[in-house]
């Protein structure tokens, strides 16, 4: 692919440094200037606000207190099990999710149906995650007359339904809400593990086989060592940070009574603290931050190798077999069981609003009435068209501030980089409960706490470091013949930078598609941050889940109105978006 | 957060928060008032026929359920609206001690009951005025189901045995619907049994943080509460169903389903059953029984309009909207009890409501809502404060834990969680 460079080349281009970084620089006056919206976003409002909440957590009115605040946070009860509940979403989710993302990725490559079965596991991936919540509640309710998963336990076990184990009742809560995260996050594994295994070379396998390799050789020489254990690591990375998000669903998902024995650190933060800063939730998202950066930091080193291999193997053509009927018919068995639940959402949302709250979805001929009282109502309506602007917005900004931001950094080369690249993927993983309190300080300096600004300035901060990171690392991976192709025909730092784009364009789809799903689905920074001119979608359906079984049939309604958008662009997108994460964010 | 604005905002399904009332109305040469309200949906558009009768111009922003969360944040900008309408006294107090909010001085005509009246000043200041109420002492049931209602706690009592044990035969619904899964609706039960058995002076001392928690009316209560709530067949589907009942569900419990026989709720508690009642029998009401008969406890709830400090139009709103005739408009539409004893009963069209200001006016001692009182986290939320200790007690009493070790676990974290708030909560 790339040939050896012409003698006195790379001089005329300042074409130094390793091969694979260090090509598309401009001056550096220009470069200051360049990092200037990024450095000022993200110190403005990540940096100051990390550092303002460990000033809290160890003062009181600007008063020296020591670890009073962190002892009191530990101390106060409960505190313990929601840290050992914080750890085991942070341990168990992602090791189901990495083990089914990759079975279901090996079961459905290759056979006719797969794209079919990747399709159905995609769609809750995109979905944004209050909707999944709504559907696990609908799923799971205590009622057998309306909760199907109830339903079934009554009748496999032929219990009374005072007897009935309640998925959603205090022993079982946190598995329910576990559930729905798994269901929600096996897409993307799969998605990852799949173009994984597509880059394996198949020569490796057949050697493997040539030389009497049983199939568990196979699996063991020719994909795990030389790929699997890192793609596993960043799998297993990309949804431990992951399970930070579960705050939407424990709020969407549990009723009052349950909701403290599911309470994770994030939620425990927020019912500390709220939106302003105070010591013990200082103390507590403090404790959060460390852990969750030291545990980002150790899987960055980890997996900080080039994933996968550059070059794609010399005609990869489909050798294998398909694989065995068995192996099939579980994927077919995962798709049915994938579909369920949306299959519940849908089917709630076409009984009339009455005959949702009073029985099941199966109990009554389909009809359009909640739809229509929905529809009619002037808020969901509001609530679209300014989270479809927000969306827009945010994605535009954030798209914009990164490029200009990834195009110098890509010049950097050696510990400098791979500082960058620390410190952005540590601003990544920065959870927003923690630093709402001084990030509602810096907004009511710039005038726009509590409003539409404030939360548009909100979700570009949290996404600037995560496009940076894709960005930069896409543009320093860009092939010698077309950075040089990009600074010979542009005349100009922003002609170069605009050629660099376009040869940059799978990832720039990714970063726009995954920051427009994450505004569109975002709870929690509305939540935090919204005013009255402002109620994103989120926070709309959250709002309503506070009469959830009265409400069912409107909010069912809602939910699959909200969720049509963000399924579209993400399943139409999938391709692009894979390749952008795996060509710069995962690394 | 436990407000009667709130609770019935949940009820009607409440998501119209973010509503701004034609930004930019500005008044023909005066500048607008801004009023944040915690009402959405109906009462929202009440509440705008009601200070369309002002004459200056009045934008109302409906904030949705965290009012407090949005006045800080709005107070951390600078931009505060010129009048609040709060769902709870404990939020006048802590913004009137913060020095956010103006002294106002109500109209001439506006008596609120002596319970009330008092909760919204400081030092001796008025900084607030009741606008609206909610009577929190009702039982809701069909006539056909319950044909003779109970008179004292006793007889609710030996009603609830004998309807539990013919529901457990199979014979009859529950007797009791409750949302345990809402933590308000429990402790709206714990304060009408404390406003029953223990004085008035205790009853504000607690709400003061200035008694303990643990003192022998408080056991009493939780005592008489664990009595009644630990009977076999209470509910339907048991204690631990009722625990992931919502308020709205356990409403569709007594009148759809007629799973349960009565349901205890507030008056808003109308406008659920409108929306679900099947067959066309109207439901009836009966005040909350106490130990005497003749002596019932009321506990009523509010929400109260304050002005922030520096604004006078918005001193001279909050002033106006106590005039005794300003909520005419919401009085003749229905759904509106009015704080102001100086509303003439015969003003109400609806039957209840009128009933409901008679009982008001009637009534020897008015209690406010106690939760909605209480300082910082200790008022309750999903999961926090006052809420979740009254839903591990009913855990507690229905999962047979005894009664006396309930009540003990209760009054100890009572007793803690006021200690821990004592300091002005956050």
């Amino acid at each position: 692919m790339s040939r050896g460079p012409l003698l006195g080349e790379l001089a005329v281009l300042d074409d130094v440094g390793p091969p694979r970084r260090g090509r598309a620089y401009p001056a550096a006056g220009v470069s200051w200037a360049l990092l200037a919206p990024a450095v000022l976003l993200l110190g403005g409002l990540l940096a100051w606000p990390v550092l303002r909440t460990v000033h809290a957590s160890v003062t009181t009115d600007g008063r020296w207190v020591g670890v009073e605040h962190y002892r009191a946070a530990l101390a106060a009860p409960g505190t313990a099990a929601v840290i050992g509940r914080t750890l085991l979403w942070a341990l168990l989710v992602p090791t189901v999710v990495t083990v089914l993302g990759y079975l279901l990725a090996a079961a459905s490559r290759r056979s006719q149906e797969g794209w079919l079965v990747r399709l159905i596991l995609v769609v809750p991936t995109a979905l944004p995650l209050v909707v999944t919540g709504v559907t696990f509640r609908l799923l799971y309710d205590p009622d057998p007359e309306r909760g199907l998963a109830t339903l079934l336990l009554a009748r496999v076990t032929g219990r009374d339904p005072e007897q009935l184990p309640q998925l959603l009742g205090p022993d079982l809560v946190t598995v329910a809400v576990m559930s729905a995260f798994v269901w929600a996050w096996v897409g993307l594994a799969m998605l990852v593990f799949r173009a994984a295994l597509d880059a394996v070379p198949t020569g490796l396998v057949d050697a493997v086989r040539a030389f009497g390799g049983t199939r568990r050789d196979v699996l063991w020489d020719a994909q795990w060592r030389p790929l699997l254990l890192r793609t596993v690591a960043v799998v297993f990375a990309l949804v431990a940070v992951g399970t930070s998000r579960t705050f939407d669903l424990i709020l969407v998902m549990t009723p009052g009574s349950v909701r403290d024995e599911a309470a994770v650190l994030s939620l425990r933060i927020w019912q500390t603290s709220g939106a302003t800063t105070t010591g013990e939730g200082a103390a507590l998202g403090v404790v959060w931050l460390v852990a969750v950066t030291a545990g980002m930091l150790v899987v960055a080193l980890f997996v900080r190798q080039a994933w996968p291999p550059p070059q794609q193997p010399a005609g990869s053509a489909v050798t294998a077999s398909p694989p065995r009927r068995l192996v099939r018919l579980l994927a077919a068995g995962a798709a049915i069981a994938w579909l369920l639940p949306l299959g519940v959402l849908a089917a709630t949302s076409l009984q009339n609003p009455v005959r949702a709250a009073t029985g099941g979805w199966w109990s009554g001929p389909p009809g359009l009435d909640s739809y229509r009282a929905v529809l009619g109502g002037a808020e969901l309506w509001r609530s679209l068209g300014f989270t479809l602007v927000l969306a827009v917005v945010v994605t535009a900004a954030v798209l914009g501030v990164a490029l200009l931001a990834a195009y110098p950094l890509a010049w950097l080369t050696g510990p400098a980089a791979q500082v960058t690249g620390l410190v952005l993927m540590a601003a990544v993983v920065v959870p927003v409960q923690v630093i709402a309190g001084p990030l509602n300080e810096v907004l009511g300096l710039a005038l726009s706490s509590g409003t539409a600004r404030g939360v548009a300035l909100v979700h570009i901060a949290l996404g600037v470091p995560f496009a940076v990171l894709v960005l930069r690392n896409s543009f320093a991976d860009l092939p010698a013949e077309q950075v040089r192709g990009a600074r010979i025909g542009g005349r100009h730092w922003w002609g170069t930078l605009r050629r660099l784009a376009r040869h940059n364009r799978t990832a720039l789809v990714a970063v726009a598609v995954l920051e427009f799903v994450q505004v569109w689905n975002d709870l929690v920074v509305g939540l935090l941050f919204s005013g009255p001119d402002a109620a994103p979608l989120g926070l709309f359906l959250a709002w309503q889940t506070r009469g959830f079984v009265a409400g069912s049939g409107t909010l069912a309604a809602g939910c699959v109105l909200a969720s049509i958008l963000p399924v579209l662009v993400f399943v139409l997108a999938r391709r692009q978006v894979v390749a952008g994460l795996v060509a710069g964010g995962v690394r | 957060m436990t407000g009667v604005g709130l609770r019935r905002r949940t009820l009607l399904g409440a998501a119209a928060a973010a509503t701004v009332a034609a930004a930019g109305g500005c008044g023909q040469g005066r500048r607008s008032v801004q009023v944040a309200v915690v009402w959405a949906g109906g009462e929202l558009a009440r509440f705008r026929e009601v200070v369309a009768g002002y004459p200056t111009t009045v934008q109302v922003v409906g904030v949705g359920n965290d009012i407090d969360a949005f006045l800080t944040a709005r107070r951390a900008a600078g931009t505060s609206p010129d009048v609040a309408i709060l769902p709870r006294p404990g939020l006048v107090v802590e913004y009137a001690r913060r020095g956010w909010l103006s002294e106002v001085a109500p109209a001439v005509s506006y008596t609120a009951p002596a319970g009330m009246s008092d909760l919204l000043s400081v030092a001796g200041r008025r900084y607030g005025v009741w606008v609206k109420a909610a009577h929190k002492s009702l039982f809701w049931h069909f006539p056909s189901t319950l044909t003779e209602p109970p008179r004292s706690w006793d007889a609710l009592v030996s009603l609830t045995r004998r309807l539990g044990e013919r529901h457990r035969a199979g014979a009859g619904p529950a007797p009791l619907a409750i949302g345990a899964a809402d933590g308000w609706v429990l402790t709206d039960w714990f304060e009408n049994v404390l406003g029953d058995v223990a004085d008035v002076d205790l009853y504000e001392a607690l709400a003061r943080g200035e008694a303990d928690w643990r003192s022998r009316p408080v056991q009493y209560a939780l005592e008489r509460l664990a009595e009644l709530w630990s009977v076999d067949g209470a509910f339907p589907g048991g204690g631990r169903r009722a625990l992931l009942t919502q308020f709205e569900e356990s409403i569709i419990q007594v009148v759809y389903h007629r799973e349960a026989a009565m349901v205890f709720g507030a008056d808003f508690v109308d406008a659920v059953v409108a929306r679900f009642r099947r067959g066309t029998e109207p439901l009836a009401t009966f005040r909350f029984p106490g130990a005497r008969v003749a002596d019932q406890p009321l506990i009523v709830g509010g929400d109260a309009a304050v002005a922030f400090a520096g604004s006078s139009d918005g001193a001279e709103l909050v002033r106006w909207l106590s005039d005794a005739v300003a909520f005419l408009p919401w009085l003749d539409a229905g759904g509106y009890l009015s704080p102001n004893l100086a509303v003439p009963v015969d003003s109400y069209r609806d039957p209840l409501r009128r009933r409901l200001a008679g009982e008001l006016r009637a009534a020897d001692t008015v209690q406010f809502d106690l939760s909605d009182q209480l300082p910082g986290t200790f008022t309750g939320t999903d999961g926090v404060g006052i809420w979740r200790i009254m839903q591990d007690f009913f855990m507690n009493v229905t999962d047979g834990v005894p009664a006396r070790e309930a009540v003990r676990r209760a009054t100890g974290q009572l007793a803690e969680a006021a200690r821990a708030t004592a300091g002005g909560g956050r």
